[in-house]
């Protein structure tokens, strides 16, 4: 589904804070599979997941995405293929706009915008069952602008966005860091679940070693700019934190506390 | 006391042609600053620059509505113009407002050869309204009103299409309509040469309405837009569509009523532009007077 071939990315190049954040990266990922990126702070974690998104250009290198060849494709080109979650719930949606108006955006990105209604009827009840799994009273609040609802809400309602058109490949950028405790499980579980429904091709950026023990099929540390290891299968289902975290060469606080906290 | 009553009284009629009129500028500095998020100043320069191509067409023997068009036409061009400068160079979009409206002036002069022109003889869009049983300054409000009514309605059904939506959510947030596979750029080329257009359109029915164009016709004309925006949104609001949509009309019609006023009052036209700017002033500062406690902004965008 997803392939990488020595992508490479330099900021400030020839300056001196240059910083190599991918180097010569491969990854492949098949259909379906649930991949936890961890590793540590400018280890390339989010470079990557900009890469595959099209917000950032690869210096070399190339990435195709089921069969087509994105290397040089831009974000809104790349849309159809790709979904993404950020961490701020103020990204992920359009605040000044309602529910239902931020749901037609997301369901556009299969098909070209059009001089017709766009919300119609149909679409408000088809929006409103999409609602309804998150179990959150999202489904009667159709016209309310997202503005008006907590950091939770925003980022249950991005995460519906993100998969409710089944995208080949969804990204989620710590997508629950900012939220608290019980929200954040909130979202995971609706996450976890979506995943397993539609059979989602995911890579997930976490800090949290017990996600990344718990969730997944697989689970991939980089570090500089390249994968340090990629676990899959019965090696994934028997790791331990402990084991996790011996990997990290710099242990910054944020990891602990994130292992500890879990 | 009674004596300025009476002559602001006798000005209402007149007054009202003319802010219906210039309320298309309003509507072309509203639909950038509050829908794009692009705050713009290319009006400055379009609405001279529409009163110009009307008044040359009309010259040439081009029938009004036509020239209308040309002249909307234009002001469309300007604005794509001030968004090309501002997408493709991310020159700032009021220092390119700015750039365009600079340019336009002599563009304006090239176009109509010399600095003023009368339109006497040409037939205008207002004579096809001239009936015995209306004036022709009831003429003027009836087209202008009608005009305007078909503006909003027109933007409303545009704003609730799917490419509507989109085009405001490029506004809300453009990284977001960018991630949803939106292409921003065509969003904003469109949305700011309507805007563009809408001041040309105007500045091609004034010159119609009085008879005569100028190449300082523009001469702080965004400022009287803003002013009257400001207070268009104070009454109207701005929840919902419709209501930032009717705010440019509302707006123009009571700040130049306030203006007349002011005029009536024995305000010397020289000293207009103080109270304008009075006004702008005590718009985007009332609400900080009025709330004690502090809470968001409408205006914090051009307030900060």
């Amino acid at each position: 589904m997803l392939h990488i071939l020595g992508a490479q990315k330099t900021f400030f190049s020839g300056k001196p804070d240059e910083k190599v954040a991918l180097d010569g990266l491969n990854l492949t990922l098949d259909k379906g599979e649930f991949v936890v990126v961890i590793g540590s702070n400018g280890a390339g974690k989010s470079t990557l997941l900009n890469a595959i998104s099209g917000s950032l250009m690869l210096d070399s290198g190339s990435i195709h995405i089921g069969g087509h060849d994105v290397t040089r494709v831009s974000v809104h080109q790349r849309a159809r293929y790709v979904a993404r979650v950020f961490q701020d719930p103020m990204k992920g949606t359009a605040a000044g706009m309602t529910v239902a108006e931020n749901m037609l955006l997301a369901e556009l990105r299969q098909s070209k915008a059009r001089l017709r209604v766009g919300l119609t009827t149909k679409r408000r009840d088809w929006y409103r069952e999409q609602l309804s799994y998150l179990k959150l009273g999202l489904e009667d609040r159709l016209d309310t602008r997202v503005s008006l609802l907590s950091g939770g809400q925003r980022q249950s309602l991005s995460l519906v966005m993100a998969v409710m058109d089944e995208p080949n490949i969804l990204l989620l950028d710590e997508h629950t860091a900012a939220l608290d405790p019980r929200t954040a499980a909130l979202v995971l579980d609706a996450t976890i679940r979506a995943v397993d429904i539609f059979k989602l091709t995911t890579l997930m950026v976490s800090h949290n070693m017990q996600h990344a023990v718990d969730y997944g099929t697989r689970i991939l540390m980089l570090e500089s700019g390249k994968v340090k290891f990629d676990i899959a299968g019965d090696d994934k289902v028997s790791v331990t934190i402990s084991g996790l975290t011996d990997h990290f060469s710099v242990k910054t606080d944020r990891m602990l506390l994130g292992a500890e906290y879990a | 006391m009674l004596e300025v009553f009476s002559v602001f009284w006798a000005l209402v009629p007149v007054t009202l042609a003319q802010s219906l009129i210039l309320s298309f500028v309003v509507l072309g500095v509203m639909i950038p600053f509050r829908i794009l998020s692009f705050p713009n100043l290319t009006s400055e320069g379009a609405y001279p620059l529409g009163g110009a191509v009307c008044a040359v067409a009309l010259l040439a023997g081009v029938p009004a509505f036509l020239s209308i068009a040309l002249a909307f036409t234009a002001g469309f061009l300007a604005g794509t113009l001030t968004a090309f400068i501002h997408l493709r160079f991310h020159i700032h979009t009021l220092l390119a407002g700015i750039l365009v409206t600079t340019m336009l002036y002599s563009v304006n002069l090239r176009i109509l050869g010399k600095p003023n022109i009368p339109l006497f003889r040409e037939i205008k869009v207002f004579d096809y309204l001239a009936f015995p049983f209306l004036s022709i300054n009831a003429g003027k409000i009836l087209l202008a009103g009608l005009l305007g009514l078909l503006f909003v309605l027109t933007l409303r059904f545009w704003f609730n299409t799917e490419r509507g939506i989109v085009m405001r959510a490029v506004g809300d947030n453009s990284d977001m309509a960018e991630a949803q596979g939106n292409n921003v750029n065509r969003s904003i080329f469109l949305g700011i040469g309507v805007a563009g257009g809408c001041s040309a359109f105007s500045g091609s029915l004034m010159v119609q309405s009085q008879s005569f164009v100028d190449v300082n016709m523009g001469l702080g004309i965004l400022i009287n837009a803003l002013a009257a925006l400001m207070i268009g949104e104070a009454i109207t609001g701005r929840e919902r569509l419709l209501k930032q949509l009717a705010a440019p009309f509302i707006g123009s019609i009571i700040y130049y009523q306030l203006i007349s006023f002011c005029l009536a009052a024995g305000l010397a036209p020289s000293d207009l532009k103080i109270a304008t700017g009075i006004f702008v002033i005590a718009m985007l500062a009332g609400p900080t007077l009025i709330q004690k406690r502090p809470v968001r902004m409408a205006h914090e965008k051009i307030r900060e």
